[in-house]
């Protein structure tokens, strides 16, 4: 199996095009497997002690302005994948213009985040420090705001979102819109390797958002899910998962 | 590019059967490709521009052959020469529009051996896709023909989509003016596709013209009794008289209801990749008498909507041009 698809043009030389789409399948079986391996070990495996209570005091965990950039977010990704899969997989529609204008939205919604993010929030604690790599393997060290498994998924999403928008904007500097025409000005092997960035980027986010979902809708991380919906946790729930010395969080109404 | 003298070896299967047809087709699917007269074919498989395991010829299939009345108007099997229906008299009386294109495809000889649905399928004519290069249409990442040095003269001013290609059929116009009915035939059954969802824009199938799937055969196309007498035109304006593409066409269809339009269909060929259907022109019609005040008043709107490339604006006031000569002079 190939990483990538080329072609040999009429020259007899061969052109990058962009990622080989068998990859899609493996992507999608590995990311299943993972998913129920895991699933059956915690099932089997899993540790069961007293659930926290939701009830008690309150702890704001998310804003409501980053609650609706998760979700806006999230709802433009869906709809850039579905629109991007389909006609690769055979499902032929019209897709370009609702893909671009989801991208566009995606564009705008990181872009506030970034800003917010630098500005507003806390950047460290979404950071990666070398005493969160001991969470795993010490039971004894919980995490302040963020787990490192959290931390690592948003790094990750980070990563591929970045990617995934910078070659979907060079990509879209190649198409008609209603704002310019389209200069085709890029070379064909320029084009291949935009191509590529953005075809594995793209595989690279159906990974990382499947296990996103799944661990979204661990029965035992429910209220980090309730928590992006309402956005606060319980104070049990905080004291059983967090360390409140190394998140100053407010309490919540 | 290199060039070849010689044609490629591929297994060649001549079926006298629809089944076997329909069995081969199935069996070799993208592999396989479908012969008809073979005049679009030969190019593609000379240069190795395309390339395929092996073709299935569908002329020596009996059902795909002759002009059949229906009870709902005329069914024409796909394997049906373009002379044969150039010079049908069942077609000439009813659906005149359909000789009329059929007869300004190619050349006679093409014509004598070139068949219907060998002219509904075949690929767009952009040189830069034909040629070999890996364009949006060839499975690649740009379009050759719409670049500041593009040569698009003959390309698009509807319906683009990354690609700027244009269906090239003559009798592709027709069929959609006639509100005709395509019959896909796969191993599955029969699937009937209104003529205007038959060819597809680069928006939703950007490396093939029609919908037809892998595995189906176009076997038939039917022609409703509804248009059946009414009064028809076709016009193809080419470089060249003979044996040559349409730079644009036209094939109208009006029902006259008193004098006035009742209901038309105005569709344009070479301006898309599909036959492109005046909606406008064809909502402004009714209720008018066809003459050239009638054009005069409507012939603007042919053109509303249009993205002419760098070299094609020409083709604007020749689509309104079109129109008026339609409504002036309809049969």
């Amino acid at each position: 199996m190939n990483i990538a698809e080329f072609k040999r043009d009429v020259w007899g030389r061969e052109v990058l095009l962009g990622v080989s789409w068998d990859l899609l399948w493996v992507i999608v079986a590995l990311s299943f497997a993972f998913i129920a391996l895991h699933a059956i070990g915690m099932a089997v495996l899993g540790r069961r002690g007293p659930k926290p209570s939701s009830d008690g005091p309150r702890v704001a965990r998310h804003a409501a302005v980053d609650r609706a950039f998760h979700w806006i977010m999230a709802v433009s990704v869906f709809v850039l994948l579905v629109t991007g899969v389909l006609p690769i997989i055979g499902i032929e529609f019209a897709w370009l213009t609702i893909h671009w204008i989801a991208g566009l939205v995606l564009t705008v919604v990181v872009l506030f985040h970034i800003v917010r993010s630098l500005f507003w929030l806390d950047l460290k604690s979404m950071w990666i420090a070398p005493r969160d790599l001991k969470e795993p393997f010490d039971s004894s060290v919980k995490p302040g705001k963020y787990s490192l498994a959290q931390k690592s998924m948003h790094a990750a999403v980070t990563v591929l979102s970045l990617l995934v928008i910078g070659s979907g904007l060079v990509m879209f500097a190649m198409i008609d819109t209603p704002w310019w025409n389209r200069t085709n000005a890029l070379s064909e092997s320029t084009l291949g390797w935009v191509f590529f960035i953005h075809g594995l980027s793209t595989l690279l986010l159906i990974a990382t958002i499947s296990l996103h979902v799944y661990f979204g809708l661990r029965p035992e991380k429910l209220f980090y899910l309730r928590s992006m919906i309402k956005g606060w946790v319980s104070r049990d729930e905080l004291e059983a998962h967090h360390d409140s010395s190394r998140w100053s969080a407010g309490e919540s109404n | 590019m290199a060039s070849f003298d010689v044609m490629p070896h591929i297994e060649l299967y001549k079926p006298t059967e629809l089944a076997d047809a329909l069995e081969l087709a199935d069996r070799l699917g993208p592999r396989g490709w479908l012969l008809g007269g073979g005049q679009d074919t030969y190019g593609w498989f000379k240069d190795r521009a395309k390339n395929a395991e092996a073709m299935i010829d569908l002329n020596g299939i009996e059902a795909l052959h002759g002009i059949r009345e229906t009870a709902d108007g005329i069914e024409i099997g796909a394997a049906t020469t373009l002379r044969e229906i150039v010079r049908d008299p069942l077609l000439n009386e009813r659906f005149a529009v359909l000789p009329a294109a059929a007869a300004r495809v190619a050349s006679p000889q093409i014509r004598n051996v070139g068949t219907l649905g060998g002219n509904l399928v075949q690929d767009t004519r952009c040189w830069y896709y034909r040629r070999g290069l890996a364009c949006y249409r060839a499975g690649g990442n740009l379009c050759y023909a719409d670049s500041p040095q593009g040569m698009n003269r003959e390309h698009c001013v509807f319906g683009a989509s990354r690609c700027v290609a244009v269906s090239p059929s003559d009798t592709a116009t027709a069929m959609v003016a006639l509100d005709a009915t395509m019959v896909a035939t796969s191993v599955d059954g029969e699937r009937l596709i209104p003529a205007g969802r038959f060819f597809a824009l680069p928006e939703t199938h950007i490396t093939r013209m029609t919908t037809l799937e892998p595995g189906e055969i176009l076997t038939a196309v039917r022609l409703p009794a509804r248009w059946a007498g009414k009064r028809f035109y076709f016009e193809k304006v080419a470089d060249r008289d003979v044996w040559d593409f349409a730079l644009v066409s036209i094939a109208a269809a009006f029902d006259l209801d008193g004098g006035n339009i009742g209901d038309a269909r105005v569709v344009c060929g070479g301006v898309a990749a599909v036959p492109w259907r005046l909606r406008e022109v064809e909502r402004a019609l009714r209720g008018r008498a066809p003459g050239a005040d009638t054009g005069e008043a409507v012939a603007a709107l042919a053109t509303r909507g249009a993205r002419p490339l760098n070299y094609n604006h020409f083709k604007l006031p020749l689509m309104e041009n079109l129109v008026r000569r339609a409504l002036r002079e309809p049969a």
